[in-house]
């Protein structure tokens, strides 16, 4: 027995369409509560339902604290009427788990790196861009180019699903009144028991299997050999032999590192203290002691390689845009966000800020010490990279990192 | 009538807070520790498999026996500090007793964060201690810079005031005149505090214990900026699992394997804990 309500019509209420309850008929509870239900959901989703010609106003970034220039974006929202809200990670992996569960209706701009933003598009995390609309893109430096840079463009259809931003590589910063060039050239200064407590390398897990899987492949004569997978050597994609000669040469490691660090400001000071003597790193660290002796802060001279003779990692960050943005003024928005952070203007003040090299050429900005400090002359070295990746298998890469630091 | 529907409703609050944001979350981890991870993705495939890394997987009964005696070596290091400390603050802090307690507490007003950073510079190569040694034409202590005791030190600091409190809190509540009738019945002061302060103050003291050794046991920031490349801890490793590796499933197994082992730990201290006789109701048994 359906339990009914009769609603009264009052004298002011317009006519009814054909059809409709009309004054005096009976309407189930369940209809009422259900038309309710609906007016709430309806009134409670409102503020986050926007039509896609709506004039956007906000920017959501998923990106690297480091790129956060407080000046250029306050003049972004002013001129766009737009709020921008950044949020920060730290590496590709957590920014990749931030998209999967949901972060493509939660970001509209993302940053990545390496061979990241091409797993992004092929997952759909991210779309297009049209670089007509992105006019800076024209100070890119020939190597970032499409048409040389490959990594952003999607090889079946040709569209360019991403923006050069900064560049670097993950070389070795070593203490040269310590260190002699000649063994600084290679990966097997970091394993050197000469060095034995006074050398330190990061936290980063992908990284240093990595790096060391180069230097296995090398020293078993795998790296120029045909690989399992028909493709060239990526040493975030190894073999099993190559994996546990990782997993053995990490753990003679151990005893030679006087720490992992977490963050560059103790690398600097681990540097500085002459604790380590050697460490890979971004370049970072070492642009900031050269900077500090150049003010007469330090005596110790420093240097850096930035590709090994084995080969060495590099990245290229970038911007990319979040699938959940449509066609409109939020892709407008997007894009000119993206437009005024690579203007060789603001790119100047990035890689002050920052300690990064750029990917748009700010040579007439710049002093000959600064295009050397920023490698401006040095782009042509990214081929000599492996680009950034993701582990062929992450399970298989946990454990080589576990049965390491359990060791 | 009346105040029992207060007493459900006001009870209802902390249950419901405890249902939504502890037994639903734990729910969901004992479900996820069942399923595995495939390159970042979560795959619904029931299995023991996270388990049966974890028991046959060495590393991880490594980082659980690691974290176990670490966590126990800083609980007694606390308790051991923390007796005198509260105990002379009773005995002498007369008015002031409360703010020298709550002087204590002063660290807690920054981050754990900043706290152990803070640390890791006065402990590091170029901190406080090794640079004034230095300094003095001696070698720095390298048994401080990335080492398990500059995790304990790191892991005493962080916790030392919580045990501090409760014990003082415990103390504060025990009747003093016990002491005085022990005495007058010929106790040495020694005996008197080892058959009544001492097992009066007993539960206090363990939870005390058990509030500084389960968080010790998940630790993750204090092995990770202190600890070393030899230092990695259970926590730190399970931590790992939900960020960088995103191998979520193996991090969730983990995580019940922590709960279980805290509940036990837990369990047989509060075994060995006569409740009547350190004066505690409220276990059901009157």
């Amino acid at each position: 027995m359906t339990p009914h309500v009769t609603i009264a019509a009052s004298s002011e209420t317009p006519a009814a369409p054909e059809g409709a309850a009309s004054a005096g008929s009976s309407v189930a509870r369940r209809d009422v509560l259900k038309t309710i239900a609906a007016g709430a959901l309806a009134a409670l989703a409102t503020p986050y339902i926007r039509p896609a010609s709506a004039a956007p106003s906000q920017l959501r970034a998923l990106m690297w604290e480091g790129y956060l220039l407080p000046e250029v974006i306050a003049a972004f929202e002013e001129k766009h009427g737009v709020k921008f809200t950044p949020t920060f990670f730290d590496g590709n992996s957590e920014a990749y788990n931030k998209l999967r569960v949901g972060g493509t209706r939660d970001f509209d701009l993302v940053q990545a790196d390496g061979f990241w933003p091409s797993l992004y598009y092929r997952e759909k995390l991210i779309r297009t861009v049209d670089y007509a609309k992105i006019p800076a893109t024209q100070h890119l430096f020939p190597v970032f180019k499409p048409a040389e840079f490959k990594l952003l463009t999607d090889a079946a259809t040709g569209v360019d699903f991403g923006v050069p931003f900064c560049w670097g590589s993950y070389g070795t910063t070593y203490n040269a009144d310590v260190v002699p060039a000649e063994k600084a050239a290679s990966i097997e200064l970091l394993f050197d028991p000469a060095y034995a407590g006074r050398l330190s390398t990061s936290a980063r897990f992908e990284e240093n299997i990595a790096l060391a899987g180069i230097l296995v492949a090398t020293r078993m004569g795998t790296i120029d050999k045909p690989r399992p997978n028909g493709k060239p050597f990526n040493p975030y994609d190894l073999t099993d032999e190559e994996l546990a000669g990782v997993e053995k040469l990490l753990i003679e490691q151990k005893p030679l590192l006087l720490t992992r660090y977490q963050d560059n400001p103790t690398l600097a000071q681990l540097l500085e203290s002459g604790a380590v003597v050697a460490a890979p790193e971004f370049a970072q660290t070492y642009r900031l002691l050269l900077a500090k002796k150049a003010k007469g802060e330090i005596d110790t001279t420093f240097a850096h390689t930035l590709v090994p003779k084995e080969g060495g990692l590099g990245w290229v960050d970038t911007w990319l845009v979040s699938s959940g943005v449509p066609d409109g003024p939020m892709l407008d928005v997007c894009q000119s966000f993206i437009d005024t952070m690579i203007t060789p203007e603001t790119m100047k003040k990035v890689a002050l800020a920052s300690g990064c090299s750029t990917t748009i050429d700010i040579r007439s900005l710049s002093t000959p010490e600064e295009q050397a400090l920023y490698l401006m002359d040095r782009t042509g070295e990214l081929s000599k990279m492996y680009m950034f990746d993701q582990p062929s298998s992450t399970e298989k890469w946990e454990r080589v990192w576990s049965r390491m630091q359990a060791a | 009538m009346k105040g029992r529907w207060a007493g459900r409703a006001l009870l209802g609050v902390p249950t419901a807070f405890l249902l939504g944001l502890f037994v639903l979350p734990l729910l969901s981890m004992v479900v996820l520790s069942f399923w595995r991870t495939e390159n970042y993705h979560i795959v619904q495939d029931w299995n023991l498999g996270n388990y049966i890394t974890l028991a046959t997987g060495g590393a991880y009964v490594t980082f659980l026996i690691r974290s176990l005696v670490m966590a126990s070596a800083v609980s007694l290091v606390c308790i051991l500090i923390a007796w005198p400390v509260s105990y002379s603050i009773i005995l002498y802090g007369g008015r002031y007793r409360l703010l020298l307690t709550l002087a204590f507490a002063v660290p807690f007003l920054t981050g754990e964060v900043l706290r152990v950073i803070a640390l890791q510079g006065l402990l590091g190569p170029l901190g406080l201690i090794n640079a004034m040694l230095m300094a003095l034409g001696n070698a720095p202590l390298r048994f401080i810079m990335y080492t398990n005791v500059a995790s304990a030190i790191g892991l005493i600091y962080l916790y030392l005031p919580i045990v501090v409190t409760v014990i003082y809190l415990s103390l504060l509540n025990f009747d003093a005149r016990l002491i005085d009738a022990a005495k007058i019945f010929g106790a040495s002061p020694l005996r008197a505090f080892v058959e009544v302060t001492w097992p009066l103050n007993l539960f206090g003291t363990l939870i005390g214990f058990a509030l500084c050794f389960i968080p010790c046991l998940s630790a993750t920031l204090a092995p990770r900026f202190l600890g070393g490349p030899n230092g990695t801890l259970y926590g730190m490793a399970m931590a790992q699992q939900f960020g960088e590796s995103g191998t979520w499933a193996l991090g969730a197994a983990m995580g019940v394997v922590l709960f279980l082992t805290s509940l036990i730990a837990v369990l047989l201290v509060g075994m060995r804990v006569n409740l009547r006789r350190t004066g505690f109701t409220g276990f059901g048994r009157g």
